[in-house]
Parts: structure tokens; sequence; C-alpha cells
């Protein structure tokens, strides 16, 4: 008699959905594809754009690294600690690391409102147009991931956690790309 | 049949060496402050070509380190060996870019 054996697939070995990380690599080639943008852009107009990024709060996007690289420890901390079957300790660190999602928010919600006070605008310059469409994109996938968060930490299966925390580690990888090509190389 | 998945990292008992996830974490905010202090001294004492470069370079450590250990590549060496290659490019992509508009300035 014939056993059928399947050849395990490379598409196994990845941990958690699939379809998660067809997610994660198509955001990646978006914002990918904006930071690339962004510094071909600049080649046009180095000086301006140097100009413009003083105009940003380099300290606050920093703190916002740290913000949102502790909420990604806690997502991470969370399925851990799901998959040894303590609950109540996974639900609060989802919910904390959506609490620091939210901080996120606030910290861009305050740069943005402190660019208008300035009279910056997205038209202002083309560094803004780009500064505004990043970030802007970004910190709607944040939002989108706290509310992911929240949700899994109610719907608390391992399986849910896993893709609810990988969308946000997503968010922080993409956030680490970003904050260095648009706050920092000057 | 054998699950072919190696076995997830256990959440570490007090008392112990911190496990690898709470390494990344404090790695990601240690390299996070070294990137903002690069970037601080650019153009002050550090020539602002190489602080653009070493801030790139501390950024792809970072992503390397948020895909292995946050997202569980660790799990998966080949596929963290394609997306450590990938993100190098585009590192490099972002590093020649960045360069070039220093000389044409």
């Amino acid at each position: 008699m014939t056993q059928n054996v399947e050849t395990p697939s490379i598409l196994d070995e990845l941990p958690g959905e699939l379809m998660i990380w067809v997610l994660i690599v198509s955001e990646l080639l978006v914002f990918g594809a904006g930071l690339a943008v962004f510094l071909a852009v600049r080649l046009t107009d180095p000086v301006g754009f140097a100009e413009a990024q003083d105009h940003l709060h380099r300290t606050g996007a920093a703190l916002n690294t740290v913000v949102l690289v502790t909420s990604g420890f806690l997502a991470a901390r969370a399925l851990r600690l799901r998959e040894a079957a303590r609950r109540g300790a996974a639900r609060l660190a989802l919910v904390a690391a959506a609490a620091l999602g939210a901080v996120f928010l606030v910290i861009k919600g305050a740069e943005y409102a402190d660019k208008a006070a300035q009279g910056i605008a997205w038209d202002t310059h083309a560094f803004f147009t780009f500064y505004y469409l990043l970030t802007g994109f970004h910190a709607a996938h944040v939002a989108a991931g706290v509310v992911i968060l929240l949700l899994v930490a109610w719907r608390d299966e391992p399986a849910n956690i896993e893709t609810g925390a990988a969308f946000w580690h997503m968010v922080d990888l993409v956030w680490v790309l970003l904050f260095p090509v648009v706050y920092l190389l000057g | 049949m054998e699950d072919l998945k190696p076995a997830r990292q256990t959440v570490t008992r007090p008392g112990l060496r911190p496990d690898a996830l709470t390494r990344a974490w404090i790695a990601l905010v240690a390299l996070s402050g070294a990137s903002a202090l690069v970037a601080a001294l650019a153009g002050v004492q550090i020539d602002r070509r190489l602080a653009g470069a070493v801030v790139l370079a501390l950024a792809l450590v970072k992503s390397r380190l948020i895909l292995s250990r946050y997202l569980g590549l660790w799990r998966a060496p080949s596929w963290r060996r394609g997306f450590n290659l990938t993100l190098t490019l585009f590192g490099l992509l972002l590093l020649a870019l960045y360069l070039v508009a220093g000389v044409t300035s």
C-alpha cells in the first residue's frame, strides 16, 4: 500500500497566517516605494528639504519610536502569555499595547497641531506633502492597529492574537524605517 | 504527523536572564536612542553623510530585530534571510539616494 506523504511547503515555515504575511509584504512595498520616492524627489531640492525638516519635532518622533517598539513588545508578550494559558495577563498586555498606540496618536496629533500653528500645510513644500502623506497613512494604520489589538484582547484565541500582533509589528516595522528617513536624514 | 514548526519561545521565569523578546525590546530602545543621538550630532561633530549612513544602518538593525523577534521569523531562517537581504538592498538604495543628493547640492 502506498502512503501519500505531503511535502512541506516553505510557506509552512512562516509563523502565523499566510495572508497576514501577504499584507505585511504589500504594506512594506507601498511604504518602501513612498520612502524611495521621497528621497528621489529630495534630489531636486536637498537644501529646501533640509530646511523643511528642521521644522519637525525630532524628540517627539524619537519618543514615539520608543512608545511603538514598547507597544510591539507588549503585543508579542501577549501571544507568549496566551500560549502559556495566562489569559488575563495576555489581555492586559494587549490593552496596554493598544493604550501605547493611542499615546503614539496623541503625540502625532500634537505634532500636526504644531505644524498647523506654524502655518505649515501639505502644500507648503514638497517635503511636507510627503511628510503628511507618509506619516498620515502610517497613523491611519496605527489607529486601525489599536482597534485590532482591542478586538483580539476580546476574542483572545491564540491564532487571533498572533494575527493581530503581526499587523501591529508591521506598523512598528514601517515606523522604524520611516522615522529616520523623514525625520533624521538631513 | 509531526508538527514541522519549531517550538515557540517560552516566557522567562522571574529572576533569570531576560528572554530573547525582552532583549530585543531593550536593544530596540537603545538603538532608537542611538539614532536620535547620531542625528543630533550630524553636521556638528559627525560628518552629515556618515551620520546618515549610521542612522540608516541602525534602522536596518532595528527592522531585523522586529522581523526576527517580534514577528517570529527566528523560527523560519530561510524567510528571515530573504527579508533581511531585501531590506539590506532597500537600505542601500535609500543610502545611495541620500548620498547622491549631497553630491548634487
